[in-house]
């Protein structure tokens, strides 16, 4: 196989991506269903303006967010002094004012809004933690908190709010593999381009390029939605790795798709057959935990791959899927890239 | 000299359909050869096997001396093709679609200005191909097939929707190609334009070749003893005189003697006529029980 006709190849796809409109729709409707849930579920959390005074390098900012956690949304302004920042206050700019001492000075100050919101009023307790972490001390006294876990809580508990961008990474990824890369792939045997390319190619590089033209939506579509979603991943190893096998794994089989089906307007019509099980699979593997059903979830690659997703969001691993969950994804993608390789050769493309 | 194309017994079976049944021919380097035949004969088929994009059923073929399509590594930069159908890239421009062949024949890109100059889509390189009309997407895919200056260019019906003019033009390429010593393998079922352009002609019928010479001969195979001449007279009349009727050849000498010839032609068969007389049917119908080109 030759890498320069592989690459010629896949630019000329990724060109043609960005000028078909359909395609251009199935790659950013995904990624905008997790924009658009990741907004909605920000307008859950309660959010607070707090103004800082301070000459350090936003030590204080930094920790003030890191012990304020998920529980509310700080919108920081930076105040040049104790008299702007009481003035933001007393305009009710903001909810809370924290005033750093510089080096030298006898303490920090406090300014908290005589209406501040239930949030800033706790922020106001949480200001002390912070304070103290940022100058290198152990935090004020305070009881041991212990986290207790809901009894019988299920894996999509666990993942809590990240369930959304889950979600919507794993659409983008259903999409571009039996949507996209096989709508380019019928669209060329059906215009006869294929046909042409076969002249200058070979069928495997040609398959070769789509196949990768396919894994660089993925990546990026993937990267993208993480970055817009702002999903907090724990363990990216493994959370891109097992994103990568997905999407590898799943556009061997739209390229399948692509060879098989007659044309584009068939993929449109059939395409959906295969989406709705496949999110229907995704969603079933945060309900079913043992059984038969969970069994036969085992078998497929997209719901072992759903687990090790949620595996590298989750701190807690939810599912803690080991290897078998790597075997289950690697067997499958040699077999649907061996059908490939095979169905290639014996039909004349 | 090797030929440039050769098939040997060349079968090619969809299902119970023979789309080839036994087909042996050469083609010398540097010939205009054309095979002709009605829609559905074969002649799609045969394309696609010499150009690798399909395996025999039975029998071997060879370009330029490689076996196809298990050497077809070796003549992928010596043979191009233009398709019958345009199969170019719609929302690409004339130039991106020439660049990306370019890349993957590994040639510079200057080569497809040279070659869209060639075909006169220079003006309109960067216009997206979705805009085309039917004769300049034939061009650019001319344009596509010249570019890695094949010595086996493939012709699948290429004058099919072309108006006169790029016809001709088309016609006039063929033939400065030909000059330039490539070999030229042209399907068609336009017999004229076969008459015109090829050295030799092969007529395909139901997957089997039912006759191969060069159209000159061809005709004249078909004409036996029955030698004509058209008269049109200086008073408009039409007369059609057998040259071998004593009474006919007289009467000729006699309206040519009285100066009332306006015009006179021999009267010869065409290729389409030969076609009829050798399989009983017309270049216009379908394979006999089937629809469609194979």
């Amino acid at each position: 196989m030759s890498p320069r006709r592989i690459l010629a190849i896949l630019a000329k796809d990724l060109r043609d991506a960005w000028r078909d409109g359909r395609i251009l729709v199935l790659l950013l409707l995904p990624i905008g269903v997790g924009v658009f849930t990741t907004i909605a579920n920000d307008q859950s959390v309660p959010s607070t303006g707090v103004a800082i005074v301070d000459q350090a390098d936003g030590a204080v900012t930094r920790e003030l967010r890191s012990v304020t956690g998920k529980s509310a949304k700080l919108v920081f302004t930076r105040a040049a002094d104790a008299a702007s920042a009481r003035a933001l206050v007393a305009k009710q700019e903001v909810d809370v004012a924290v005033v750093v001492a510089p080096a030298g000075a006898p303490r920090a100050e406090i300014l908290v809004a005589q209406d501040a919101s239930p949030a800033g009023q706790s922020i106001v307790e949480l200001v002390p933690i912070a304070l103290a972490r940022a100058a290198g001390l152990e935090p004020p006294a305070r009881p041991p908190v212990r986290v207790v876990p809901a009894a019988d809580q299920k894996p999509g508990d666990i993942v809590g709010s990240s369930f959304d961008e889950l979600f919507s990474i794993l659409l983008f990824v259903i999409f571009v593999a039996l949507m996209v890369v096989p709508t380019q792939t019928a669209e060329e045997l059906e215009t006869g381009t294929f046909g042409a390319l076969r002249l200058a190619a070979t069928g495997r590089e040609i398959l070769a390029a789509k196949a990768l033209a396919g894994c660089v939506y993925g990546v990026a579509g993937v990267g993208l939605t993480v970055v817009l979603t702002g999903l907090d991943v724990s363990d990216p190893p493994l959370f891109y790795g097992a994103a990568f096998a997905l999407i590898v794994t799943l556009v061997g089989f739209g390229l399948l798709l692509g060879l098989l089906l007659p044309n584009t307007s068939a993929i449109n019509t059939y395409a959906g057959f295969l989406i709705a099980p496949l999110v229907l699979v995704a969603g079933a593997v945060f309900t079913f935990d043992s059984g038969i059903l969970a069994a036969l979830l085992d078998l497929l690659p997209l719901s072992q791959a759903v687990k090790l997703l949620a595996d590298g969001v989750s701190p807690r691993q939810p599912f803690g899927a080991g290897p078998l969950a790597w075997l289950v994804i690697v067997v499958w993608a040699t077999a649907g890239y061996g059908l490939l390789a095979r169905i290639a050769s014996r039909r004349e493309l | 000299m090797p030929p440039a194309v050769a098939v040997d017994d060349l079968s090619k079976h969809y299902g119970d359909v023979r789309a080839l049944d036994g087909v042996s021919l050469a083609v010398a380097p540097g010939e205009i050869f054309g095979l002709l035949g009605p829609n559905g004969a074969g002649k799609s088929s045969m394309i696609r096997i010499l150009t690798g994009r399909a395996r025999p059923t039975a029998g071997a073929a060879w370009v330029l001396g490689h076996e196809v399509p298990r050497e077809l590594e070796a003549i992928r930069g010596q043979i191009n093709l233009v398709a019958e159908t345009p199969n170019v890239y719609q929302r690409a421009t004339a130039m991106e679609n020439l660049e990306l062949f370019c890349r993957l024949y590994g040639l510079p890109r200057r080569r497809a200005g040279e070659v869209l100059e060639h075909v006169r889509l220079s003006d309109v390189a960067a216009r997206k191909v979705k805009t085309f009309s039917t004769g300049m997407r034939q061009r650019l895919l001319l344009a596509r097939a010249l570019l890695n200056r094949p010595r086996v260019l493939f012709l699948d019906e290429p004058t099919r929707g072309l108006d006169p003019r790029s016809a001709r033009e088309l016609h006039d390429t063929v033939t400065g190609l030909a000059g330039e010593g490539a070999t030229i393998f042209l399907t068609t079922h336009d017999m004229h334009e076969a008459d015109a352009l090829c050295r030799r002609v092969a007529f395909l019928a139901d997957g089997r070749v039912v006759a191969l010479d060069t159209p000159r001969e061809l005709k004249l195979s078909l004409r036996g003893g029955t030698p004509a001449a058209d008269v049109v007279l200086d008073d408009g009349a039409d007369l059609r005189l057998a040259l071998d009727e004593p009474g006919d050849a007289a009467r000729l000498h006699e309206l040519i003697g009285a100066r009332r010839v306006r015009s006179i032609h021999s009267r010869e068969p065409t290729l389409a006529e030969v076609f009829i007389a050798l399989t009983g049917r017309s270049l216009e119908d379908g394979p006999a029980g089937e629809d469609g080109e194979r």
